[in-house]
């Protein structure tokens, strides 16, 4: 990093003419005229630049230092302290005792009858839910972004309002949709054969269940970010392509999608990870089907049941910090992949 | 229509092409609309009338304000004694999403400034830390935050969900992008070549170019909060007064007739289907008006900021 800025020095002004007059100008400015004469750019700017660096850096931590507390309040602390909890001995009923317990309550966890069931589980509806989001957030961002004006401005409000439903009330407009008596889909259900709601909300029906929930809740917000991205390519560009004779088809699919590569990275990061976290739907569905779903069904759901139904804290700490591993893990993978990070835009800088 | 000149930029024409893209995205519009007019249909009607199903299309045939009035009855005797616990619930929420909306600026918009424009030692660890940060999805470190809030002995309390709730990774990120896309370095370089400090740069000279991401964060951390159910699921569910309006319905649901028959049958409110989707339409109101407020920055595009022109 620090190497890559020394070289960045002539960023004021990058292109080779303005070397001579305006960069020795410009930087008389900045320095209010303190320094001694130069005797040329370089031996003039490396004294006040370490002075700038200096106040730049200290001003970056002053403005960082909201965020860092909170960071440190409801992220790190709660991580090492995870990490601690998880490294004592659970007591129980016949050993009371606490005290360091080293990798055991890692092996309570992975040994648990319920453990690999709930990551089944969740790979079950990932593998479902995945591809129709990917290709629901991105074939309706280049739909909305190949309808400029009005109609396609009210069609993205349309795509949106669903995703301001989150959360408990998109689970209860759902329990509403999947009521085989009530919903307006209710002729649809009476066909295949479901009669009652402890029909429908069966374990073989949940990832059909939970993509529909997701897919509702979550494509219109990822519909918004994307076609943020589309929005921020240069309309020359599109402008060219149409002059040399590109259909609506090839600007989508040879110009468009290439360019807004990084922003389909980053929803499919985020809705990946967003897959180990589910917790609000199975925990529900569980109540709402009699009891027919697990109560364990989801990997959040165990370490709750750790938590709150065991009182084994370490137990649940360590299933979290296994579930933080495998999702810092996707998202280490794929920040590094999906080209936001990337080096252009630090060379950009 | 086939005699208009190829290749027209901008020509009105009504190809196979469009009138496909139009079909399609006026379907896929009606299966994410028609749902919620029905569930909205639904807080209006009486169960007689749901039972009888001989409320027409979509329920809007059985739709009446009496109706309302009825359901809110039930909804607002629930709790003991005189009820009362819904519109705690909904203030609940109120004051644990706006404070940690504010927290969550007061937090990103410097945070998301220093990190976009600012050089130090260390940017890019707090960069992908932020970023990894974003991508953990919140429920996976709701338990080891039970456990601090826990050891603190404040479970059952607002303020450590308004806290928690204020870290708010995304909104960083997106004032970081924000900076990144519309405030090009050269204006930060002018600031101190006029002998603004860095932090007299991020007031007068970042911040008021920042008016649509401010929309954004608090838009999407107002909603994040609102909706967020396992953290204080975990956290309040202890204090049946402190619970916040998402786990509160919750706790409808599982006092309905529809879903726990024993349960309900000890309560003196009946809760159906109606009375359920009453609770959760008055539960998105707040939703929709801070979504209404900040729809037009939502919908707007790239940020036209104090740099273009």
């Amino acid at each position: 990093m620090w190497g890559f800025q020394i070289l960045e020095a002539p960023t004021l002004c990058s292109t080779p003419e303005l070397i001579g007059e305006d960069y020795m100008s410009s930087s008389t400015l900045a320095t209010k005229g303190t320094e001694p004469p130069a005797t040329g750019p370089r031996a003039s700017t490396t004294p006040r630049r370490h002075r700038t660096r200096h106040a730049e850096s200290r001003g970056a931590w002053i403005l960082l230092a909201p965020y860092l507390a909170l960071l440190l309040v409801a992220a790190a602390i709660p991580i090492g302290y995870a990490f601690w909890i998880a490294l004592q001995k659970a007591p129980t009923l016949v050993d009371p005792s606490s005290g360091f317990g080293g990798f055991d309550s890692f092996i309570t966890v992975i040994t648990d009858y319920r453990f690999s069931g709930t990551f089944i589980n969740i790979f079950s509806v990932m593998i479902v839910w995945l591809p129709l989001m990917m290709v629901g957030i991105v074939g309706l961002a280049l739909l909305v972004h190949a309808s400029p004006g009005r109609f396609g401005d009210t069609m993205r409000f349309f795509y949106f309002i669903p995703g301001a439903l989150s959360g408990i009330a998109n689970f209860v407009l759902w329990v509403y949709l999947l009521h085989p008596t009530q919903s307006p889909l209710a002729p649809l259900w009476q066909e295949v054969g479901f009669g009652s709601l402890k029909e429908i909300v069966t374990d073989g029906n949940m990832p059909m269940i939970l993509t529909g929930m997701l897919f509702f809740q979550g494509v219109g917000t990822w519909i918004i970010v994307v076609n943020g991205g589309l929005n921020g390519i240069p309309d020359e560009i599109f402008e060219a392509a149409k002059i040399d004779g590109a259909s609506a088809w090839d600007l989508a699919w040879h110009i468009k999608l290439p360019l807004i590569r990084p922003w389909i990275g980053y929803a499919a990061l985020m809705n990946l990870a967003y897959g180990f976290q589910l917790f609000l739907e199975p925990y529900l569905l569980r109540q709402i089907s009699s009891g027919a779903i697990a109560g364990e069904w989801a990997p959040t759901q165990l370490g709750y049941a750790f938590a709150f139904t065991n009182r084994n804290f370490p137990a649940a700490a360590a299933l979290s910090i296994i579930l933080l591993v495998i999702t810092l893990s996707i998202g280490v993978v794929i920040v590094m992949k999906s080209g936001l990070f990337g080096d252009e835009k630090e060379k950009k800088r | 229509m086939s005699n208009s000149a190829p290749g027209v930029v901008g020509a009105k024409h009504w190809t196979v092409g469009r009138i496909a893209r139009i079909t399609v995205m006026v379907i896929v519009a009606a299966a994410f609309i028609l749902p919620i007019i029905g569930f909205i249909a639904m807080a209006f009607r009486s169960q007689e009338g749901v039972l009888a199903g001989t409320d027409g299309f979509l329920g809007l045939g059985g739709v009446s304000w009496d109706n309302v009035v009825f359901s809110w009855s039930q909804i607002n005797g629930f709790g003991p004694g005189d009820g009362g616990l819904f519109t705690r619930w909904v203030g609940n929420s109120l004051v644990i999403a706006i404070v940690g909306g504010v927290l969550a600026l007061i937090a990103a918009l410097p945070a998301g400034y220093a990190l976009a424009r600012l050089r130090f030692r260390g940017r890019k660890v707090l960069l992908f830390a932020t970023l990894l940060a974003m991508v953990m999805p919140n429920t996976v470190l709701v338990i080891p935050l039970f456990l601090e809030v826990n050891a603190i002995g404040a479970v059952g309390q607002l303020w450590p969900v308004a806290v928690i709730m204020g870290f708010f990774p995304f909104g960083t990120y997106l004032v970081y992008i924000h900076f990144m896309t519309t405030m090009p370095q050269e204006l930060v370089e002018a600031a101190r070549i006029d002998g603004l400090s860095e932090i007299s740069t991020f007031f007068y000279v970042a911040l008021p170019i920042s008016k649509q991401v401010v929309a954004l964060v608090a838009f999407f951390s107002f909603v994040a909060n609102w909706t967020n159910f396992f953290l204080p699921l975990a956290l309040l569910t202890s204090n049946q007064e402190n619970k916040t309006i998402s786990i509160g319905i919750q706790e409808l649901i599982g006092a309905s007739p529809l879903f726990n028959a024993t349960v309900a049958a000890g309560l003196d409110v009946k809760l159906y289907m109606p009375q359920l989707a009453l609770a959760t339409f008055i539960s998105m109101i707040p939703l929709l008006i801070v979504f209404l407020t900040a729809q037009r920055f939502l919908m707007r595009g790239q940020t036209v900021g104090a740099v273009k022109g």
